[in-house]
């Protein structure tokens, strides 16, 4: 894990008024705070905390995943919210990681190091929680 | 900074000769052509850059960049170098816009020595003090470079952490450089010097004391690997740094120098196979052995000390932990692997591939040799990978796609006579940077054994300007993150086989 990597691209998060931290592990994760979402048209919350495996190696290997609370609404709507990838805890939560791959024949670009990272990772969020099945 | 008679001591004096400086084209030949324009009579000087390392005792820094002086910088009236008060405030104020430790070169006249003079003291007693102010926590490095004997010859000392240490080794990418407290080093023992006399007759006398002054990295001692390594031991190298994680198995024996079929019984590391089978051919190589894997920050510790390094793996993230060392850390470098295309008896590829990898050269990601999947695949956990396979096959029993979660990636087939080749040729390579006697006339040598024309090279690639490795080369830890790859927390630490750098 490169901390001063992530920590660069949580600041670039933050310059942008994005709540974002960064939970040491074992495992390491990224939770962004309040993502937007496209539910209020269905009653839904119009944003949701989200979190994000810090992958091993990183950023050789590429970011995937998302993970929402156990029991949020918009696991059974959202890209392979039903699919679990298991649960996980981190910041006094319980969290589900969804079947999520955006950079790996999941919707997004092939991953690219010198593109990506855990500030582009918001895009793909964004776009998953706005996409509601 | 005209050299007085050498003193013995003063308070400028290094402690020890612990830090080893390291240097890269385009930067070392841009610094030699600006420091010795007033060559032979009259000196000049330079500020410059450096990333740096704390590698156990020993200090790496690396040339980042060069202030070179403007008009009216340098005093050009003078034969001594006399620095504008404003050069040197320029250079302070610019330390707040980058991480980097500052430093002066400059050089001596025809016929001196690079030793200190008591000009060069006072002034880096006031730079050090003057630097801490501006750059709190970083090095003040001072070097001088001189010819002697028609060879160039850099010295070098270094404040940090409240004392002056010397420079060790100073080391420019291929290119010849003695550093001036190496000079009662070489000794040579007499059974070694009828061993090499081959070599020698070929490549010169001081080709000897140059291997034998040298630091070798083989990452990877497989197949290629081992190879590699006897041909450096035999050679005469003085140091070798073997790093691997793997232990012997049966499908080894064909292909792995120095095994043993006990060695595939007991399961041997390879580091050890290694370290054994050096000893057995040069008992007085100094070997530093290890289980594991770049880049664990002890192996970097150890490898960035090295003067070339071999990548001899066929694992991906391997070759990006070397490719990180050699732009952040100058390391140069040289890849090599191995492929054996064929199958029910039909071989159609025989191929051995050499890639070389200076600081300046495109990373592997600017050539794009890297598949993102696959890395990601090799840097996971055992118990990631056997619940990705078993997603993936959920996912095809759903009539779905199982290529998210798992990508079926296929074994690449080598043989002895490929692997001996490749490491036996890439150590020709590095003996050719070390000796200075002949270099990589290809950015990438791809050899097929059974194809018309029996040798394919290309020209240099052109780096992507978006891609980390333009931004951190020879920063060091202070590039951290560009980082192209970190250790994965589940590997386990690496264990030393043999002696431990210092």
């Amino acid at each position: 894990m490169s901390r001063e990597r992530i920590d660069r691209e949580l600041s670039l998060l933050r310059a942008g008024s994005l709540e974002v931290e960064y939970l040491s592990g074992p495992p390491e994760f990224v939770l962004y705070r309040a993502v937007p979402t496209s539910g209020a048209a269905i009653q839904l919350p119009a944003e949701s905390d989200v979190i994000v495996p810090v992958p091993p190696g990183y950023p050789a290997s590429m970011i995937d995943l998302a993970g929402l609370p156990v029991g949020s609404p918009f696991l059974a709507r959202v890209k392979g919210g039903v699919n679990s990838q298991g649960v996980v805890q981190a910041d006094g939560r319980q969290w589900q990681l969804a079947s999520y791959h955006p950079h790996n024949n999941g919707g997004g670009p092939p991953w690219n190091p010198a593109r990506h990272g855990f500030h582009t990772y918001i895009d793909q969020l964004i776009a998953w929680l706005d996409r509601l099945q | 900074m005209r050299r007085s008679p050498r003193r013995l001591t003063s308070d400028c004096t290094p402690r020890e000769d612990t830090v080893i400086v390291r240097m890269a084209e385009p930067e070392a030949g841009i610094l030699l052509e600006l420091l010795f324009q007033r060559y032979p009579h009259a000196e000049w000087a330079t500020f410059a850059r450096f990333g740096w390392r704390q590698a156990g005792e020993t200090l790496v820094l690396t040339l980042a960049a060069i202030d070179a002086p403007r008009d009216g910088d340098l005093d050009p009236r003078v034969p001594h170098v006399a620095i504008d008060e404003a050069y040197t405030l320029r250079t302070a104020l610019a330390a707040d816009a980058h991480p980097l430790a500052i430093g002066v070169i400059h050089s001596h006249p025809s016929g001196c020595e690079p030793e200190p003079s008591s000009i060069d003291d006072d002034m880096d007693a006031y730079y050090a003090r003057y630097y801490a102010d501006f750059a709190p926590g970083r090095p003040y490095v001072s070097l001088i470079a001189s010819h002697v004997d028609d060879e160039l010859v850099m010295s070098g000392r270094i404040w940090w952490q409240g004392a002056w240490l010397g420079a060790r080794r100073i080391i420019a990418e291929r290119r010849p450089l003695r550093t001036w407290t190496l000079r009662a080093a070489g000794h040579i023992d007499a059974p070694l010097r009828s061993r090499t006399a081959r070599l020698t007759a070929a490549f010169g006398e001081a080709a000897e004391h140059q291997l034998r002054s040298a630091t070798v990295a083989v990452i990877g001692a497989g197949g290629t690997g081992s190879a590699a390594i006897e041909v450096l031991a035999r050679a005469g190298v003085g140091h070798l740094i073997i790093v691997d994680p793997d232990r012997v198995d049966d499908s080894n024996l064909e292909r792995l120098h120095g095994s043993t079929l006990h060695d595939a019984e007991q399961q041997t590391p390879k580091a050890r196979v290694a370290a054994r089978h050096v000893a057995s051919i040069d008992p007085t190589c100094r070997v530093t052995a290890v289980i594991g894997a770049l880049p664990q920050a002890d192996i970097v510790h150890a490898v960035i000390q090295a003067d070339v390094a071999i990548g001899c793996t066929d694992q991906q993230h391997s070759r990006l932990a070397l490719a990180d060392l050699t732009v952040r850390y100058l390391v140069q470098s040289i890849d090599c692997g191995v492929m054996l295309e064929g199958r029910d008896g039909a071989v159609r590829g025989q191929i051995v591939q050499l890639i070389r990898s200076l600081p300046a050269d495109p990373c592997p990601y600017c050539r794009e040799m890297i598949d993102s999947v696959r890395v990601t695949q090799e840097l996971m956990s055992p118990e990631d990978r056997a619940a990705r396979r078993a997603a993936a096959g959920e996912a095809q029993s759903r009539g779905e796609s199982g290529s998210p979660y798992w990508h079926d990636l296929p074994q690449l087939n080598t043989v002895g006579y490929l692997t001996t080749m490749a490491g036996a040729v890439a150590a020709g390579y590095a003996i050719g940077w070390i000796t200075d006697r002949f270099t990589t006339p290809f950015a990438r040598l791809q050899m097929n054994l059974v194809a018309p024309f029996l040798d394919v090279t290309d020209a240099d690639g052109i780096p992507d300007p978006t891609c980390a490795c333009r931004r951190s080369r020879g920063w060091a830890d202070q590039g951290a993150a560009d980082a192209f790859i970190t250790a994965p927390a589940h590997w386990p630490p690496p264990q030393w086989v043999s002696k431990r750098h210092r």
